[in-house]
């Protein structure tokens, strides 16, 4: 019985762990425009730089190193941080393009966000609250 | 020119500064250690002794956006083979016309090859430097205007790159300092990408008037001989280059494929016509890449003396001989496999360890193997 709980409870927290580990896509609450998976790896490439409606697409990285940042990059972008790192060291030393910014936190991004009506982000899901939409989990 | 531009750079982003507008610092930097298999081995600017300061180069980049579309850019390089002197490699201001269309005015890249464009960054690409066979053209800048436009159709990312300016860079030809002027150089590049396939084109031509000292006996001696079209062929006076490549890239989970083809036509010149390729296959494992390339190289200028007659003057024969001669010094064919790894040791660095072997098809005096190693970065 006593082992049964021990059972239970680490069950619990290894859910409670992967749930805490989701990442959401987010934008702007206001922002109406549907992008598919492929369109969001665009955006953060910076090949895609607007919106259906053609409004400009503002996208927010967190920092190098970090674990969210690092989960987005394999399954969204599909590419390694040292691809992602190759990627654009081709575009900014040849003034093709620049990286998208880079935040702090979770809640730097969350604020971004709210506060930018093209902008998009990605954090941990755990961060988001009711001013800015979760377009993408995973 | 190159200081004057650096200086027009610098003092743009001086005037920045005290506009308060914000100034971004990048850099990057290769250090490579390189040696021949053997003493009588020399390629690619290697012997057999161990050498850290070929191919070995540290950079700069100063950036600043002014608003409203409009930034500065300037790239100082310092390379070891040139005794780590800085050089102004890009000095431009952008202009963003649209979200798609951008103007580059000053020094920037000639859009020759696939990695043309950061050709230095060692960081970007898998080798320690693109084959040398095929990224073979004297020179890799100019000063001018360019224009990039970027369009998609679907999830088709399609780059159009065209520019137009010179370039007056010295450098060494058949054992001369030269200092070329390569006027009205234009060219174009399109750049197909969708997903893990990259596919891309250019075309650059220029005018060329290259003064090669050691030309010049022969060339007064055809033209005492009454023979100006000889003459004419062997100055680089007045003529036109041109240069096509072909190239196609797959990038697709843990495995990468490159190949590239070019084509150098130095026809009405003494120099010869150059075919390069190379392919590489490459495959990822974890944090290292390894990669097998092969690349192919054959120049010819085809004989412009083989109409004159011999045996009418002893004066006469000896001009034919030194031209043929000099004709046959343009013949090349050679080919080269390279064998390498790429190792993300670290968020902004990566290890590169090479084995070339090269082969000399014309004089087997000139196969050679190289083993190089590098350390590079960027910042």
């Amino acid at each position: 019985m006593k082992l049964l709980k021990v059972f239970l409870f680490s069950l619990t927290s290894i859910f409670s762990c992967m749930s805490l580990a989701e990442v959401a896509v987010i934008v702007n609450a206001s922002n109406g425009n549907a992008l598919a998976d492929s369109e969001i790896s665009r955006a953060f490439l910076g090949k895609l730089k607007s919106y259906g409606d053609g409004s400009g697409i503002t996208p927010v990285n967190l920092k190098v190193g970090n674990d969210t940042r690092t989960a987005f990059e394999k399954n969204v972008l599909k590419k390694s941080s040292s691809q992602v790192k190759a990627y654009w060291s081709k575009l900014v030393f040849s003034g093709k393009g620049k990286p998208p910014k880079e935040l702090g936190s979770d809640a730097d991004v969350v604020n971004f966000v709210a506060g930018n009506p093209g902008a998009i982000g990605y954090v941990d899901a755990g961060s988001v609250n009711d001013k800015v939409k979760v377009i993408m989990t995973f | 020119m190159k200081t004057k531009l650096g200086i027009l750079a610098l003092v743009g982003l001086g005037l920045v500064n005290t506009a308060q507008a914000e100034i971004n610092f990048n850099g990057f930097a290769n250090l490579v250690a390189g040696t021949t298999g053997s003493k009588s081995d020399q390629l690619y600017g290697f012997d057999d002794n161990i050498d850290f300061k070929n191919g070995s180069l540290i950079a700069l980049q100063a950036s600043s956006d002014l608003g409203n579309g409009l930034g500065v850019t300037a790239q100082i390089i310092s390379r070891g083979n040139e005794d780590w002197d800085p050089t102004f490699e890009w000095a431009y201001i952008s202009y963003d016309a649209t979200d798609n269309l951008r103007f580059l005015v000053g020094r920037q890249r000639v859009p020759f090859y696939m990695y043309s464009d950061f050709l230095d960054v060692s960081y970007a690409y898998p080798w320690i430097t693109p084959p040398e066979g095929v990224y073979s053209v004297v020179f890799d800048t100019f000063d001018g205007v360019g224009a990039i436009y970027n369009t998609s159709l679907g999830e088709f990312d399609t780059t159009i790159h065209a520019m137009y300016g010179s370039n007056d860079d010295d450098f060494n030809l058949l054992g001369n300092d030269v200092s070329p002027d390569f006027n009205d150089l234009v060219g174009i590049a399109i750049t197909v990408n969708r997903e893990w396939l990259t596919l891309r084109g250019g075309y650059v031509q220029t005018e060329m008037n290259i003064p090669v000292d050691s030309l010049n006996p022969l060339i007064t001696g055809w033209e005492a001989a009454g023979f100006q079209e000889v003459a004419d062929n062997l100055k680089v006076e007045d003529d036109t280059g041109s240069f096509i490549e072909l190239g196609a890239q797959i990038d697709i989970g843990n495995f990468i494929a490159v190949a590239e083809f070019t084509q150098l036509d130095l026809e009405g010149t003494s120099l010869g016509d150059q075919d390069s390729f190379y392919v590489m296959g490459g495959y990822r494992l974890d944090s290292v890449l390894f990669h097998l390339t092969y690349g192919y190289d054959e120049a010819e200028r085809h004989n412009f003396v083989a109409d004159v007659p011999t045996g009418v003057a002893p004066a006469l024969d000896f001009l034919i001989l030194q031209t043929s001669a000099l004709i046959a010094s343009q013949k090349e064919e050679t080919n080269y496999y390279t064998l390498g790894l790429r190792w993300d040791f670290h968020d902004s660095a990566a290890f590169k360890l090479e084995y070339t072997d090269y082969t000399d098809d014309l004089n087997s005096n000139g196969d050679a193997s190289l083993i190089r190693t590098a350390i590079v970065t960027v910042f």
